[in-house]
């Protein structure tokens, strides 16, 4: 390859290389660098080393944040990965109802995080929540979701869950179309039951799809955040607090800007860590597949 | 094609148009919503109702009386500092702003705001004519950094018919209790002749209920909260006290245990309880309830601030002020803020008509004040309620901390001393975190 | 290659869970519209007056009469198709960059755009403040726009689908003598309409309904965008006071990009089989 033809790639990928170095890798430098800073949001900080992270390590409330975080995904991302799958599964058909039906289960999709905790507050509160009413009509004593600390983790799963269908859905949609009929058609020559082929046939030829939704919604989910800011302000006590809603009380509330952005760089390790782990133990596959974030 | 990139240049154009009118511009910040459909240019203050309403009009007829100048409104989600933090941040502050008294401290250490007694003098205000609760909220150390705009704390909001079957009324006024001892019984007996909790209480996603009750209860028995800047008081036997008469309540089921603030609000308007402890932004929907045929309230509704259970009559209060960024203005606008304070001044009572308690001494003698609905009953508030010192920096901050664990102590989810023991040292660490 | 669509039929169970399904998805955005036609005082402390008349478009006039409200819109409208624009072009290159051609350092870069998907935005947003406040990009269009457009996913997106084009259509119009720009531009990019619609819809969507930058470098009220200016339209306890304005706020902003979805709909899936496994 002549040299000319070694650097025209560059200047493809120039420009968002550009606009990328500058406006994200260079805040999130200098992000790292304020985290070992002592500053408030106005004024003069002071540098003091790692001493932000040496006070995260021994702040109970972000401990609580990042286990809340991952509990909230461990709750998300399972549901969500088999429900997306079956929908798809059950969607992956010719025929206006099922057109229909892939457009009423990706709805949930474009809302706001803002309207979307909104309608679920109606539906999880205890008193004149839609659930409740329900609840009571059937004699049962209704359930306090966003109060009781047992249940608001849950409560934000399931909020999480109607929200984030969508996307997955497509995926495997997507997945399931690509598998060539060639190979259904020989199962049936060959006498196979549906579980038969699902299993053996289907399920295998997903395997892409699913380590890929997985890996995005794990990453999506890792950084919850609206929701918990909305439906439950963190609470009750900060039983459903996450670590992206205590970086912003940090930051925004307490304007403890160095701390902030040290819990920052704290949860941005974990995620990669995580994503990493994930691709590594499902084999080699495709140049990097990563994620998509909200 | 060609036609839409047109249309497209041309609205980015439209985008940075400037405004040339001869007037003197100043920059106005607010919350409380917008209403712009149901007002629009109006200037009838005396016909306008509720925060929006009133603001709205109140600022279209300051334009109005004031030709040569304009005040430019931008409205923003309450409560706005986020947004105000980031326009500080590049250096683009607005001119006028509102401000909840317990924020001015923060913003006022770091050299963000203007004391205003230039602006208070060129206006003819005096700082002895605000009361005591605004004038005290609004001082940081020597200087005075707001124009007072009202008090708002917390009151006792009563469903009247729900007292008459509890045996709890008098002369057609709700008995209140004037002791903890008094609270229990009245309580108890409420509970059992109505079958109804006593409290509504919103104890999920509020803090500030929690906070305020805390707060209230230990500032009455003469506590002092925050001895210096740098560290809050709570882990003390009058702390414990406090703490452990609201968990008494809890205990003994004599509240509501679940709600959040709408589920709340929906409660008491059901007549589902027989008070409400929330503040005085409720008073107009409360009194819209109390004055439509048919509703639970209708008729037997009734306000007073927080009874005195212990020591003095104190309560902690709150209140909305108007702060002036540092920023460089010219002549003409600091002459345009100074007219403003002085507008504002001037119609205080229309503002208090919101519920929200004035700012000015003189309104709460005044005899249209005395007329509005409940305001005899919760006058008071305004001489009783004491903000948090001046010198005390992340208030909100530190109220949301200290609401989260004391309401984890008063429903039981952790023991009142640990709650209490937290919720110092989180908001010690927090403070000793300050310069 | 035929693609296997199912053409089984479900059991009854199957249409029924189907059915319940679509009834959970749909419940909620149908309280949410019928909220949205009653009266606000009508609502408070009984929401469930919603399931009966009398109904109302008066919270929807509200809307429309707010001077400001088509101001948010078309400000909503520029950032996000400018947001959209931006990163079809900007992904549209570099992932044909990245994908088929040869250049130093190439594997490194892909690695740290891809590591870009791992930073939570709350992480990085006050310092983009602070940088954009510099650059006194704030309070305009640009401002709005250029943080949207380096979000990893489009290019890792747009080079994984360019990647699944033969590289037999290159070497073809090479040997024709053509310059990578010409491929590029004549041969690759016609064939990823599906994904640049993918792309652009998902884009679109973010656009839409950022709130967190938008409510901090737009904050004077003729430059906000439509979510932060419904935010700023709500009084205190919006909630219960004016329960049925938020809702249509709410029916409102989702409109656009119902519609935006509806017509791409088709194009979504054809893309989606095109990219997720090779």
């Amino acid at each position: 390859m002549t040299s000319s033809r070694r650097w025209e790639g560059l200047l493809f990928v120039g420009p968002f290389l550009l606009l990328y170095g500058v406006i994200l890798v260079f805040p999130l430098f200098r992000g790292a660098w304020l985290s070992l800073h002592r500053v408030a949001l106005f004024g003069p900080g002071h540098f003091v080393g790692f001493e932000n992270y040496a006070r995260l390590a021994g702040d109970p409330i972000f401990q609580q944040s990042l286990i809340n975080t991952f509990l909230v995904t461990l709750m998300i991302v399972p549901p969500l990965t088999v429900i997306a799958l079956t929908l798809a599964l059950a969607l992956n058909r010719a025929g206006r109802g099922a057109t229909m039906l892939r457009g009423v289960f990706f709805s949930s999709a474009v809302l706001s995080v803002t309207i979307v905790t909104l309608i679920w507050r109606f539906v999880l509160a205890p008193d004149a929540g839609a659930l409740g009413e329900l609840w009571q009509a059937l004699g049962w004593e209704p359930l306090p979701f966003l109060s009781d600390p047992n249940l608001v983790l849950p409560a934000l799963a399931l909020t999480t869950i109607w929200w984030s269908l969508g996307l997955p859905m497509l995926l495997f949609l997507a997945g399931l179309q690509q598998i060539p009929r060639e190979m259904y058609e020989a199962a049936a020559l060959d006498g196979a039951s549906r579980w038969t082929t699902f299993v053996r046939i289907t399920l295998p030829a997903l395997r892409r799809t699913t380590i890929l939704v997985i890996m995005l919604q794990t990453a999506a989910q890792l950084q919850l955040f609206g929701q918990s800011q909305l439906l439950t302000a963190g609470g009750p006590s900060g039983a459903s607090r996450t670590a992206v809603l205590f970086l912003f009380e940090s930051a925004f509330g307490r304007w403890e800007l160095g701390y902030a952005s040290a819990a920052a760089e704290v949860l941005f390790m974990i995620i990669l860590a995580v994503t990493l782990a994930q691709y590594w133990a499902t084999g080699p596959g495709a140049e990097g597949e990563r994620g998509f974030r909200r | 094609m060609r036609r839409a990139l047109l249309a497209f240049i041309v609205a980015l154009a439209l985008g940075s148009c400037g405004q040339n009118d001869g007037k003197t511009h100043i920059y106005l910040q607010r919350f409380f919503g917008e209403c712009g459909a149901e007002y629009g240019g109006s200037t009838d203050v005396a016909k306008a109702e509720g925060e929006c309403g009133i603001i709205t009009t109140l600022v279209n007829r300051f334009n109005a009386e004031n030709p040569d100048l304009h005040v430019d409104v931008n409205v923003v989600a309450w409560p706005g500092y986020p947004q105000l933090a980031a326009q500080m941040a590049a250096r683009d502050p607005p001119d006028l702003v509102t401000m909840h008294a317990g924020v001015i401290s923060d913003y006022a250490a770091d050299g963000l705001l203007e004391p205003v007694e230039p602006y208070l003098k060129r206006a003819g205000i005096s700082p002895s004519e605000f009361t005591d609760a605004t004038r005290l909220g609004v001082t940081i150390g020597n200087r005075v950094y707001a124009l007072p705009w009202d008090t708002h704390g917390g009151l006792f909001h009563v469903n009247t018919a729900l007292f008459e079957k509890a045996g709890l009324m008098r002369n057609g006024k709700p008995v209140l209790p004037t002791s903890a001892e008094e609270f229990l019984q009245q309580a108890r007996r409420f509970k059992q002749m109505t079958g109804k909790p006593y409290l509504i209480q919103s104890n999920v996603g509020d803090p500030a209920y929690a906070a305020r009750n805390q707060y209230t209860y230990m500032m009455a028995q003469g506590a002092v909260l925050f001895p210096d800047p740098k560290q809050i008081r709570l882990d003390t036997p009058v702390g414990r006290q406090v703490a452990a008469f609201f968990r008494r309540i809890n205990e003994e089921q004599l509240g509501t245990l679940n709600m959040d603030t709408p589920a709340a609000i929906a409660a008491f308007v059901s007549g589902e309880g027989g008070i409400y402890p929330t503040g005085t932004w409720m008073i107009g929907s409360f009194e819209k309830e109390a004055a439509t045929p048919g509703r639970p309230l209708y008729q037997h509704y009734a306000v007073f601030p927080y009874p005195r259970l212990w020591g003095t009559r104190v309560e902690y209060v709150s209140g909305h002020a108007w702060v002036v960024p540092a920023r460089k203005r010219t002549a003409k606008q600091q002459d345009a803020i100074a007219r403003f304070f002085r507008f504002m001044a001037d119609h205080n009572f229309d503002w208090a008509r919101t519920g929200h308690l004035p700012a000015f001494r003189r309104l709460l003698a005044d005899p249209r004040f005395a007329a509005l609905p409940h305001r005899a009953d919760i006058a008071p508030l305004a001489e009783m309620g004491r903000p948090l010192p001046g010198y005390v920096r992340r208030q909100n901050a530190i109220e949301g901390i200290v609401g989260e664990e004391m309401a984890a102590g008063f429903i039981g989810q952790r023991p009142i001393d640990v709650a209490l023991k937290q919720a110092e040292k989180r908001t010690n660490t927090l403070l000793g975190e300050l310069n | 290659m035929a693609s296997a669509v199912d053409r089984g039929r479900l059991t009854p169970a199957g249409y029924a869970a189907l059915g319940i399904g679509a009834l959970i998805m749909l419940a909620p955005i149908i309280w949410t519209l019928l909220l949205s036609l009653k009266n606000n005082a009508e609502l408070v402390g009984h929401s469930e007056a919603a399931l009966h008349g009398p109904y109302t478009l008066e919270n929807y006039a509200a809307i429309l009469g707010n001077s400001l409200t088509m101001r948010w819109l078309l400000n909503s409208a520029i950032v996000s198709l400018g947001q959209t624009a931006g990163v079809l072009i900007l992904a549209s290159l570099a992932g044909y960059g990245f994908s088929r051609l040869d250049f130093p350092f190439r594997r490194t870069l892909f690695v740290i755009v891809l590591l870009g998907l791992a930073v939570p935005s709350q992480a990085v947003i006050l310092p983009q403040h602070q940088l954009f406040a510099w650059l006194h990009l704030h309070n305009s269009y640009p401002g709005l726009i250029l943080p949207g457009l380096v979000a990893p996913f489009g290019v890792f997106f747009m080079t994984t689908y360019m990647r699944a084009i033969p590289k037999e259509l290159d070497e073809a119009a090479l040997l024709d003598g053509a310059s990578r720009w010409r491929i590029f531009w004549k041969v690759i990019l016609p064939l990823t309409i599906p994904a640049q619609s993918t792309l652009a819809v998902f884009t679109f969507l973010g656009a839409w309904n950022d709130y967190w930058w938008p409510l901090i470098s737009a904050t004077r009220s003729d430059m906000y965008t439509l979510t932060v200016g419904l935010a700023a339209s709500q009084m205190n306890y919006a909630q219960t006071s004016g329960l049925g304005f938020l809702m249509a706020q709410a029916i409102f902003a989702s409109i656009p990009i119902l519609i935006v979805y509806i017509v791409f709909q088709k194009q979504i899936v054809r893309a989606m089989a095109g990219t997720a496994i090779r």
